[in-house]
């Protein structure tokens, strides 16, 4: 598996799938809607598949010495690590703005415990649409996105208009008794995100083991 | 030994059968799979690496069944595909760096040996590699996992005359102590005439004959006209059986 991953961040990343995985940064803008850090952690996967097709990424990989399902594995192992990589980066600056920055985020919600959680279901939606329709062909990486972009995006409006009204304000919060309410939501991501990985290999790996390269 | 045995592989697409293709490569010998484009020789080459799923068939290399033992027999075998390029953009170094890690018998004095005797630059990139070139950078890999069959698909096309002749002479060094073995697949006959031992032709999905290469030319003497008094050559072979006649 680690071999595999060395693989992909070697071989198989586009230099863009980095850039975007670092600008988790963006949460210290001062008034920023932050769920663009989640599209942009869907935007990097899609670079790096289109950029896969154009080097023959999976022809490589079908002919070392792994499993088909290998290929599926490995692809799966390097979107959830970019978006794993993205949160963490963009978590040391979220508590720094705190400090720095304590007006708050005007442009939508702020990063907070109920931030990451809704991060981790958008990155869900995103990543059961575009791996699983993905490998269904091996090559059809446009459509795929499309499928899953619009649903992510829908998922990152939600987040960001619904903290405007009134009776949602605690998900804007970053006040201690705010943040441990919104507890639940980032559990629920969790649970969420790791269920949806589980599902997207087993369903990916099942559709491409029928694909003929 | 068998270095491999395939039987009965069959493979359904909408517009393309292949059907029930079964032959057998001993160890140390070179095995030249012809047909014209189209015939299923890459379809064929695929359904043994698994990267196309065949719909009936067995394959084992060494004895070993393919779809069971998959990663082991895949770490002693080379495969190149002519015309496919990987990573265009990396340098070589970069290429073996991984590649390196997925095989265990894996003779980094050997690659450097072969990088040298290929007179192959690790610093270079994919893109700016001749296709000979790229072939040979593709074998050096093999070789230096100690790959003991390789399976090399159209991996003379394109190259001109001088780079044909000289990957054919090296597949003929390659196989010369009779522990590994190859398999190709071609269209061009003049290749199989310089370098084969045996002959696999594939016309329309279906095997047609599968024989050593002084055998094959034998059974299809009958093609032969009354004025001709020679052997007729693989070419002729080729072009008589495939020929058609437009009606336009």
């Amino acid at each position: 598996m680690f071999d595999l991953l060395y693989k992909e961040l070697r071989l198989a990343a586009h230099p863009n799938l980095f850039v975007f995985t670092l600008l988790g940064v963006l949460v210290i803008v001062p008034a920023y809607p932050y769920g663009m850090v989640f599209l942009f952690g869907c935007l990097g996967p899609f670079i790096t598949f289109m950029y896969g097709r154009e080097t023959n990424d999976i022809y490589y990989t079908a002919l070392l010495p792994v499993k088909k399902r290998a290929i599926v594995k490995s692809k799966v192992a390097l979107v959830v690590l970019s978006q794993l990589v993205q949160l963490s980066v963009s978590l040391p600056f979220a508590v720094l703005r705190l400090g720095l920055i304590p007006d708050g985020n005007p442009a939508g919600i702020e990063a907070n415990v109920a931030y990451y959680g809704f991060g981790l279901m958008i990155y869900t939606v995103f990543n059961v649409i575009f791996l699983t329709h993905f490998f269904k062909s091996g090559y059809n990486v446009g459509w795929s996105f499309l499928y899953a972009i619009i649903p992510a995006t829908l998922g990152v409006l939600i987040m960001e208009i619904v903290v405007h009204f009134p009776q949602f304000a605690w998900l804007d919060s970053v006040e201690s008794a705010m943040l441990l309410r919104q507890l639940p939501i980032l559990l629920t991501g969790l649970i969420v995100y790791i269920l949806g990985i589980i599902a997207t290999y087993r369903i990916s790996a099942k559709r491409f083991d029928q694909v003929d390269l | 030994m068998k270095a491999l045995s395939i039987t009965g592989l069959t493979k359904h697409y909408p517009n393309f059968t292949l059907e029930n293709v079964s032959f057998s490569l001993e160890q140390g010998r070179i095995m030249g799979l012809i047909g014209k484009n189209g015939a299923g020789k890459t379809t064929t080459l695929k359904s043994i690496l698994n990267m196309v799923t065949p719909d009936a068939g067995q394959i084992e290399m060494f004895g070993r069944d393919f779809r069971r033992h998959e990663q082991q027999c895949k770490q002693e075998i080379g495969v190149v595909f002519g015309g496919i390029d990987f990573y265009s953009h990396k340098r070589l170094s970069s290429i073996t760096a991984v590649t390196k890690r997925f095989y265990s018998r894996w003779d980094e004095q050997a690659y450097q040996k072969y990088l040298k005797t290929f007179e192959l630059v690790p610093t270079k990139r994919v893109k700016e590699l001749s296709s000979g070139m790229k072939v040979k950078y593709m074998l050096a890999l093999a070789l230096s996992h100690n790959a003991r069959l390789l399976i090399l698909d159209e991996p003379t096309s394109g190259l001109d005359p001088v780079s044909r002749d000289d990957l054919l002479s090296l597949f003929r060094q390659l196989v010369k102590d009779g522990e590994r073995s190859i398999l190709y697949s071609t269209h061009i006959t003049s290749d199989l005439e310089k370098c084969a031992d045996d002959i696999t032709y594939i016309k329309d999905g279906k095997l047609l004959a599968s024989a050593d290469k002084e055998t094959f030319i034998e059974s299809f003497q009958h093609l032969r006209r009354p004025e001709e008094t020679m052997q007729i050559t693989l070419e002729d072979i080729m072009i008589r059986t495939e020929r058609r006649n437009y009606d336009v």
